[in-house]
């Protein structure tokens, strides 16, 4: 049965979009069909990774949600861009991103108006579906808002990106609060951008028990990453950095 | 860590989610699919204002008795209540006088008539039931209010308490609808003869034809159903429709008239209290699981939508929803609420 996955964290500027982007590539290097899809309406940004440029973005999320599209046709296949040579014809691994639009009047129109949150569910299902995936990622936007909500209900993953800073733990609460009010199944935290020296294992168990929930990762603070400035994929570029190393861990618990 | 605060709102949006994230989404998509290609029946066209309506507009709504809601289709088009109003001004009716002064005003017993038969019961003058023109133009009667506007006003704060909003009339239809109603008036008036009205029935004769003209979607119809399958208090709102005591006699009657010449075969195949109307709508109600509310123009030769009756049976016969069925062995329509996960 395929997997949804949810990234999200209360809060901005955790890395939510670059560890999605991560942990999709290399669950499809795994072997297996991802779909990576930018709900992140208000802010998008994850295409950036697959080096997927806003002028050969016809479709986007947008246009399934308005009905101008099925959410297939708003469907890229990114393969190339973040594996490398796979034969067309192959059918695993493949990666496709759905990315939201970069349109200002888009954005705009879609903050205006809303849209209806069920046909973002029915585009979640249809993509599935249509592109025969294993794995569905979904890169939210920060905070408490509809999508976010949505994604994580029919989630069967969560995971929640958490800097050790105070602002980050407040938010991650209500996050967590809320995870388990819409009764994912699965939630693992993951704390980003640790700065050098920090007491690890002390980290992780303070955390853990401050939500009751598993720590799958503790991710160091990344000046590699800051460096590379979204302009790829990380761990296809530095896959032996303890980032990356940290990250496989992960991927592992998606695969199980 | 959290601050606690208003569980109410909460709970309010997190349905929303999990109603969004439900199967039964699926399901009703997929029936709407196979459904919209459907080209029987014709839009009814005795004014010009159903007429209008565009045949392939097909909307399917349920929301449950705790307030799920889905949507499916086009659940926001307007239209006109029609026949569908019969019930529920009943309902009024009932908590006006109370059942023993209503049954001795209209009957519960199926016609076997037309739904506009000039007809009346010959030992008790009485319409056969609230379901045909002469029983609603009865029960419209029995409206208290000390003028029309007060009596106009109820009625339009019950509907808008069962659909959780304020509710209108379209002047359009109304007007149409009065000045084509000479076989209603002759049915009043054959009524008045008999002593079974008051002597506003004029009034009641206007109040009649301003409900058959309130505009409804098919969400809204879906509320309604949802009202009465939640014993009377709208399910989103919490608002009281109806009197608890006597949301089963509008069940009943729905049950047994309320779908024009075919009630007997629906009650037989389909087994949902039900109530359509020529607009093209349908209300059904699930006692305590669902109300549902579907709007497709096209009426079959019965004067019911063509696809809502396929839908509702389809439903039906899936989910065991038939109101005698018992030991379903098939998949239950509350496995449908919650979302399934591959490692849920």
């Amino acid at each position: 049965m395929p997997k949804i996955i949810s990234t999200h964290s209360f809060r901005g500027g955790t890395g939510k979009s670059n560890t999605t982007a991560n942990l999709a590539v290399l669950t499809a290097r795994a072997g297996h069909r991802v779909g990576v899809i930018d709900t992140d309406i208000q802010s998008p940004g994850i295409h950036v990774l697959f080096q997927l440029h806003e002028s050969t973005i016809d479709k986007s999320l947008n246009d399934y949600l308005w009905g101008r599209c099925p959410i297939e046709e708003a469907a890229y296949d990114v393969t190339a861009r973040c594996i490398g040579n796979v034969p067309d014809d192959a059918q695993r691994p493949r990666v496709f991103l759905i990315p939201s639009s970069l349109r200002t009047g888009e954005i705009a129109r879609i903050l205006r108006e809303g849209y209806d949150v069920a046909l973002l569910n029915d585009g979640l299902q249809d993509a599935v579906r249509k592109l025969n995936l294993d794995f569905l990622f979904i890169d939210t936007h920060p905070g408490v808002n509809e999508e976010t909500l949505l994604s994580i209900a029919v989630s069967d993953l969560l995971i929640l990106i958490v800097r050790p800073d105070k602002q980050d733990f407040q938010g991650t609460a209500v996050a967590v609060e809320l995870a388990r009010k819409l009764n994912v199944p699965k939630m693992l935290l993951l704390v980003n951008k640790v700065a050098p020296g920090t007491n690890v294992p002390e980290l992780r168990e303070k955390i853990q028990s401050m939500y009751q929930a598993e720590v799958a990762g503790v991710l160091p603070l990344n000046t590699e990453m800051v460096r590379l400035a979204s302009g790829e994929i990380f761990t296809n570029r530095f896959p032996d950095h303890p980032f990356s190393q940290e990250l496989y861990g992960v991927v592992k618990r998606i695969l199980e | 860590m959290s601050i606690k605060s208003d569980d109410g709102e909460l709970d309010l949006l997190l349905g929303k989610m999990k109603s969004a994230a439900a199967p039964l989404r699926d399901v009703l998509r997929d029936l709407h699919a196979r459904l919209a290609p459907i080209n029987d029946g014709k839009v009814a066209d005795y004014i010009p204002e159903l007429a209008k309506a565009d045949p392939s507009w097909f909307g399917i709504s349920i929301i449950t008795a705790d307030g799920q809601v889905f949507d499916i289709g086009d659940c926001k088009q307007l239209f006109t209540i029609q026949s569908i109003s019969k019930p529920f001004v009943y309902g009024l009716a009932l908590e006006d006088h109370g059942v023993e002064h209503v049954l001795k005003k209209v009957g519960v017993e199926p016609s076997g008539e037309a739904f506009n038969a000039i007809v009346l019961d010959e030992a008790s003058n009485r319409p056969f039931n609230p379901m045909v023109n002469a029983g609603a133009i009865a029960t419209a009667d029995l409206i208290q209010g000390k003028d029309y506007p007060e009596r106009v006003s109820r009625l339009l704060a019950m509907f808008s308490r069962y659909c959780g909003r304020e509710v209108y009339i379209d002047n359009t239809v109304f007007m149409s609808e009065r000045v084509t109603g000479h076989r209603n008036r002759a049915i009043g008036h054959l009524m008045l003869n008999f002593g079974m009205v008051s002597d506003r029935i004029a009034d009641s004769l206007e109040l009649y034809f301003q409900q058959c003209s309130l505009m409804v979607n098919s969400h809204d119809l879906a509320m309604i159903g949802a009202t009465l399958a939640n014993g009377g208090v709208n399910p989103v709102t919490g608002q009281r429709a109806i009197e608890q005591k006597y949301v089963k006699y509008l069940l009943s009657i729905m049950h047994s008239c309320g779908m024009y010449d075919y009630a007997g075969e629906w009650a037989y195949r389909v087994g949902i209290p039900a109530k359509s109307g020529v607009g093209g709508g349908i209300v059904g109600v699930v006692p305590g699981q669902f109300g549902i509310g579907i709007f497709s123009p096209p009426l079959d030769s019965k004067g019911n939508s063509v696809r809502g009756i396929k839908a509702c049976q389809e439903l039906s016969e899936r989910f065991g929803l038939h109101c005698f069925e018992t030991k379903f062995t098939g998949q239950s329509f509350q496995s449908l609420l919650a979302p399934v996960r591959s490692s849920g």
